[in-house]
C-alpha cells in the first residue's frame, strides 16, 4: 500500500502539485500576494471596462424605473397579457431571477458541507449574485398587479378591514420563502465578509478605515474569534442548505398546485430546484469569466474551477432533461387527454419554437461537457453559459404561457405576444442586477480572501515545521 | 469473521454465509408451500421482498457510481463493500424470474378482458403489456449487471496493480449514471406504480430511488461497524461511520422531501384519479401504517441523527440503520399491499418467509462476495487519504 507523505515540503511561491493533487491557486501566490491582488481591486480606481458596463447597467436600471412608472400610471394593460394568459412575463422573470440565486447558495452552503474546497474561489461573488438576483426577482411580485402602491397587500398585516392574503395561496408562501432566503443569504454573505473587511480596514486610512472598521465589527483575527466565526459559518451553512431546496420548491407550487395541465405534476419541486441550480451556474459562469478576465484573476479562478462548474452544469442540465422526459412520458402514460394535449401542444403547437429553444439550450448544450477538452475551453463554456441563461428563461416562459394560452376551453384560446413594455421591463431588470453587482465588485472583495488562504498549503499548521525538518 | 491486516481479506465469512443460506433456503421452501396455498398473497409478499432488496442493491451501486464520478476520497475504505452490495443485483435478476409467472396475480393491466373494458388501459397498452414488460425488465438487469460486473472487474484489477483501472472505472461510472437514472425510474414505474395502472405520479421514480439509496446507506453503515468490530478498525474508523451517518441524515430528509412533495401536490390538487392512491392508504387501518412511515422513516431518525453522538456511537448508528432497513421494508409494503387489500390491513406469514428466503440467500451471497476478494480497495491512490480522513 502506498503511504503518501502527509505534509510534503513546498516553497511558498512554487506551483508544483502537493500530494498528487492540483493546487487550487496557481501562479505561486502567497498570503501576501493574494491580499494585494484582491484588495487592490477595490483600492484602486476601477478599470475603464468597469465604467463602461456600469453606465450601461445604470441606464438599464433607470429604464426599469421609468417602465415601472408608466406601468403605475397606465396599468397592466401596457403588457401583452390577454384573456387566457393572465400571467405573463412578470412571473417568468420572477422565477428566472429567483432561480439564478440558487447557485450562490449551493456553492456557499452545500459545497461547504460537502468539503469542496474549490468553492472558495467563487463563493463570494456567487453569494453576492444570489442576493442581487433575489432583489431583482422581488421587483416582479411587487409590480405585477400594476398598483405598486398596494404592494404591502402581499404581507399579512393586521388591518381594520380584516382583509388578509389567502394563507392557502402559494403566492403568499413565496413571500415567506423568498423573504427567508434573502435574510439568510444576506447574513451568510455578511458573516463571510467580516474577516476580509478587516483585512481591507487594516490596509486603509482615514474615513475609509472608519467605515470598514464599523462593518468589520471589531474583527482582530484572534483565535477565539475564529472559533466562534467558524461555528457560526457552519450553522449558517446548515440553515442555508434546506433553503436551496425549499425556496424553489415553493416557487414550483405556484404552478403545481393549480389544476392546469402541464403545471400540476408531482415532480415539479425537485425539477425546479435542479433547474434553478442549473441556471444559477450558467449565470455564475458568465459573470466569473468576465470578471476573471477584466481583473486578471486567472490564478485564483483557474480552469480547474471552471471545469468543475461545468460538470455541475452537465449534471443539473441532465436532471432537467430527465424531468422533461418524465413529464412527457407520464403525460402520455396518464392517458388524460388534457395532459397529453398540453405536452403535445408545447412541443408541436404554436410555441414549438420556444419549446425547442428551451430543449436545445438546457438539455443538449450541456452535453458538450462530457468532453474534457470542451469543459476546459473558455470560449466554449462562455457561449454555453449564455445558452443556459437563455434556455432557462425560455423554460419558465414555456411552462407559464403554453399551458395558459390553450386551456380546457378551445373557445377561449389565444396567442400571447409580449408588448414592448414587457421586453423593456425584462431588459431593465438586468440593469438593476448589474448595477448592484458592479457596485459590489467596486467596493467589496470579490474573492473570499480568508477562505482562499485557508486552502493554500501554507495554511496547514505543520507546513512550516515540515520546512524546518521537523518530522511531526 | 476476521479481518486480515496483510491481505485485506475478510476471513471466515463462510460460516455466516452458510447460516444465512440455510435460513434463506428454509424461507424459500416455506414460501413455495405458501405459493401453493394462496398464490396471490404469495406474489404480493414476494414482490415486496424483491423490490426491497433490489432497491438496496441499487443504493449500493449508486454509492459506487457517485464515488467514482465525484472523485471523493472519504469513502474509499467502504468502496469495495458497496461494490459487493451492488454485486447482488444479478442475484436479484434471478429472483425476478418467478414474478413473471405471477403477472396476472399482480398486475391488473395484464388481463386482456380487463383491458378490453377499459379505454384508459387500452391507451397504455403500448407500454403496459406483458411482452414489453418482461423484455425491458430483463434489459434493466442486463444494464445493471454489466455496470456491476465491469466495475468489479476493474476494481479487482486495481488491487493487482492496474493503474489504468481507476480512470476506466470513472468513465464507466460517468456514462452509467444517466443509464442508472433512467432504468431505476422505469423499474419503479413498472413494478410499483403500475400496480394501480390508472394512477400516475412523475416523481415516483425519484421517490423509490431515494428510499433505496437510504436503505443501501443503512446497510453500508451496519457493514462499516461489522468491519470495525472484526479487526479492520485501523482502516474503517468512527470518522467513516460519522460520514455515512451524515448521508443517512441528508437522505432521510431527502426521502421526506420527495415523499412530501408527492403527497402535498396531490392533496392540494384534489383530483380523484390522483388522490385515490393516498385515500387507499388512509382507510381501514392503513392510516396507522402511513403515520408510522412518516414518523419512523423520517421524523424520529432525522431528529436523532442531528446529534453528533448518534453518528459516531456504534450502537446508535446500528440501531438507526436497522430502523431504516425495517422502515424501508414498510415503505415497500405500504406501496404494494394497499393496492390489493384496500378494505383491510393485512400482513401474511408469507411476508416473513419471503423476506427470510430472499434475504437469507441475499446475505449469504453478499458475505461470500465480501470474503471472496480483499474487502478494502487496497491500491486506490486515495486510500491513504481516506484512512486518514477526519470529520472536523
Amino acid at each position: 500500500m502506498s503511504i503518501l507523505k502527509k505534509h510534503p515540503e513546498r516553497d511558498p511561491g512554487t506551483a508544483e502539485a502537493v500530494g498528487g493533487e492540483e493546487l487550487l491557486v496557481t501562479g505561486g501566490h502567497t498570503f501576501k500576494t493574494l491580499t494585494d491582488k484582491v484588495s487592490g481591486i477595490v483600492e484602486q480606481k476601477p478599470p475603464a471596462q468597469w465604467w463602461l458596463i456600469f453606465v450601461m447597467a445604470v441606464s438599464g436600471m433607470l429604464l426599469l424605473v421609468g417602465v415601472i412608472g408608466w406601468l403605475a400610471w397606465e396599468g397592466t394593460g401596457i403588457w401583452g397579457l390577454n384573456n387566457p394568459v393572465g400571467w405573463g412575463w412578470a412571473i417568468v422573470n420572477f422565477v428566472f431571477w429567483v432561480g439564478i440565486g440558487h447557485a450562490g447558495t449551493l456553492i456557499s452552503a452545500i459545497l461547504f458541507l460537502l468539503r469542496q474546497q474549490w468553492r472558495t474561489a467563487i463563493n463570494r461573488f456567487a453569494e453576492a449574485m444570489t442576493i442581487f438576483a433575489v432583489i431583482t426577482a422581488l421587483v416582479f411580485p411587487g409590480i405585477h398587479v400594476g398598483r405598486i402602491w398596494l404592494a404591502y397587500y402581499m404581507f399579512p398585516i393586521p388591518n381594520q378591514m380584516l382583509i388578509w392574503p389567502n394563507f392557502r395561496s402559494p403566492l403568499l408562501w413565496d413571500i415567506f420563502a423568498v423573504g427567508t432566503y434573502f435574510t439568510v443569504s444576506t447574513l451568510f454573505w455578511y458573516v463571510g465578509l467580516i474577516p476580509d473587511l478587516a483585512t481591507l480596514r487594516d490596509r486603509a486610512t482615514n474615513v475609509r478605515k472608519k467605515v470598514l472598521g464599523f462593518f468589520a465589527l471589531g474583527w482582530r483575527g484572534g483565535n477565539r474569534q475564529w472559533q466562534h466565526y467558524e461555528k457560526a459559518y457552519l450553522m449558517l451553512a446548515g440553515l442555508a442548505t434546506p433553503l436551496v431546496l425549499s425556496v424553489h420548491s415553493v416557487v414550483a407550487t405556484d404552478f403545481a398546485t393549480s389544476l392546469v395541465p402541464g403545471w400540476h405534476t408531482t415532480i415539479f419541486p425537485p425539477y425546479f430546484v435542479a433547474g434553478a441550480v442549473f441556471s444559477g451556474f450558467g449565470m455564475v459562469m458568465t459573470l466569473a469569466l468576465i470578471a476573471r478576465k477584466i481583473y486578471g484573476l486567472e490564478d485564483i479562478i483557474t480552469v480547474n474551477h471552471l471545469e468543475k462548474m461545468n460538470k455541475i452544469i452537465l449534471v443539473t442540465g441532465s436532471m432537467v432533461g430527465y424531468a422533461y422526459m418524465t413529464e412527457f412520458f407520464i403525460a402520455w402514460y396518464s392517458q388524460n387527454e388534457f395532459e397529453v394535449f398540453a405536452f403535445v401542444n408545447r412541443a408541436f403547437g404554436p410555441y414549438a419554437w420556444a419549446y425547442w429553444i428551451m430543449f436545445l439550450c438546457n438539455v443538449i448544450t450541456p452535453q458538450i461537457f462530457w468532453f474534457k477538452k470542451l469543459r476546459r475551453s473558455i470560449p466554449v463554456m462562455f457561449v454555453a453559459s449564455i445558452f443556459v441563461n437563455i434556455g432557462m428563461w425560455f423554460e419558465r416562459f414555456v411552462i407559464t404561457v403554453t399551458s395558459l394560452s390553450r386551456d380546457y376551453l378551445p373557445s377561449s384560446w389565444d396567442y400571447f405576444s409580449p408588448s414592448i413594455w414587457d421586453i423593456l421591463t425584462f431588459v431593465g431588470s438586468f440593469g438593476l442586477f448589474f448595477t448592484f453587482f458592479l457596485l459590489f465588485l467596486r467596493f467589496l472583495p470579490m474573492v473570499a480572501l480568508s477562505e482562499v488562504k485557508g486552502v493554500l498549503p501554507e495554511a496547514d499548521p505543520h507546513f512550516y515545521h515540515q520546512k524546518e525538518g521537523d518530522t511531526k | 469473521m476476521k479481518f486480515d491486516n496483510k491481505t485485506y481479506m475478510l476471513l471466515e465469512t463462510d460460516s455466516f454465509a452458510r447460516k444465512a443460506l440455510i435460513a434463506g433456503t428454509a424461507g424459500v421452501l416455506l414460501s413455495v408451500i405458501g405459493a401453493f396455498m394462496d398464490h396471490s398473497t404469495f406474489y404480493q409478499a414476494y414482490l415486496t421482498a424483491f423490490t426491497f432488496f433490489t432497491t438496496i442493491s441499487l443504493g449500493g451501486l449508486f454509492f459506487v457510481l457517485v464515488h467514482h464520478v465525484t472523485g471523493a476520497h472519504w469513502g474509499i475504505v467502504m468502496r469495495r463493500v458497496a461494490e459487493n452490495l451492488a454485486c447482488t443485483l444479478p442475484l436479484m435478476g434471478f429472483f425476478m424470474i418467478p414474478l413473471f409467472f405471477g403477472m396476472h396475480d399482480l398486475f391488473h393491466w395484464s388481463h386482456a378482458d380487463v383491458v378490453a373494458q377499459d379505454p384508459i388501459l387500452q391507451g397504455k397498452a403500448g407500454y403496459l403489456n406483458v411482452t414489453f414488460f418482461v423484455i425491458r425488465n430483463v434489459v434493466y438487469f442486463v444494464i445493471w449487471g454489466w455496470l456491476v460486473h465491469s466495475l468489479r472487474k476493474l476494481s479487482i484489477a486495481q488491487d493487482n496493480g492496474d493503474t489504468e483501472a481507476l480512470g476506466k472505472m470513472r468513465r464507466i461510472a460517468a456514462g452509467g449514471t444517466p443509464l442508472y437514472a433512467i432504468t431505476v425510474t422505469m423499474f419503479a414505474f413498472d413494478w410499483l406504480m403500475s400496480l394501480d395502472p390508472h394512477w400516475y405520479s412523475t416523481i415516483f421514480g425519484v421517490y423509490v430511488f431515494s428510499g433505496g439509496f437510504l436503505g443501501g446507506l443503512a446497510l453500508l453503515s451496519i457493514l462499516s461497524i461489522v468491519l470495525r468490530n472484526n479487526g479492520a478498525g485501523d482502516i474503517v474508523t468512527a470518522e467513516h461511520t460519522h460520514d455515512l451517518g451524515k448521508f443517512l441524515f441528508a437522505f432521510t430528509a431527502w426521502w421526506g422531501y420527495i415523499g412530501g412533495a408527492q403527497y402535498f401536490l396531490i392533496w392540494y390538487g384534489n383530483i380523484p384519479e390522483e388522490t385515490i392512491y393516498f385515500l387507499r392508504r388512509w382507510e381501514y387501518g392503513w392510516q396507522e401504517v402511513s403515520l408510522f412511515l412518516i414518523a419512523l422513516h423520517f421524523i424520529i431518525p432525522f431528529i436523532v441523527l442531528a446529534f453528533r453522538a448518534a453518528k459516531r456511537v456504534p450502537v446508535i448508528i446500528v440501531s438507526i440503520s436497522a430502523l431504516f432497513l425495517f422502515m424501508h421494508y414498510v415503505d415497500h409494503f405500504w406501496m404494494i399491499n394497499p393496492t390489493f387489500n384496500d378494505h383491510h390491513f393485512q400482513v401474511s406469514w408469507m411476508h416473513l418467509t419471503t423476506l427470510l428466503g430472499i434475504g437469507g440467500i441475499y446475505l449469504g451471497f453478499l458475505f461470500k462476495k465480501m470474503g471472496g476478494a480483499s474487502i478494502i480497495a487496497m491500491n486506490d491512490p486515495k486510500l491513504q487519504k481516506s484512512i486518514d480522513h477526519t470529520v472536523a
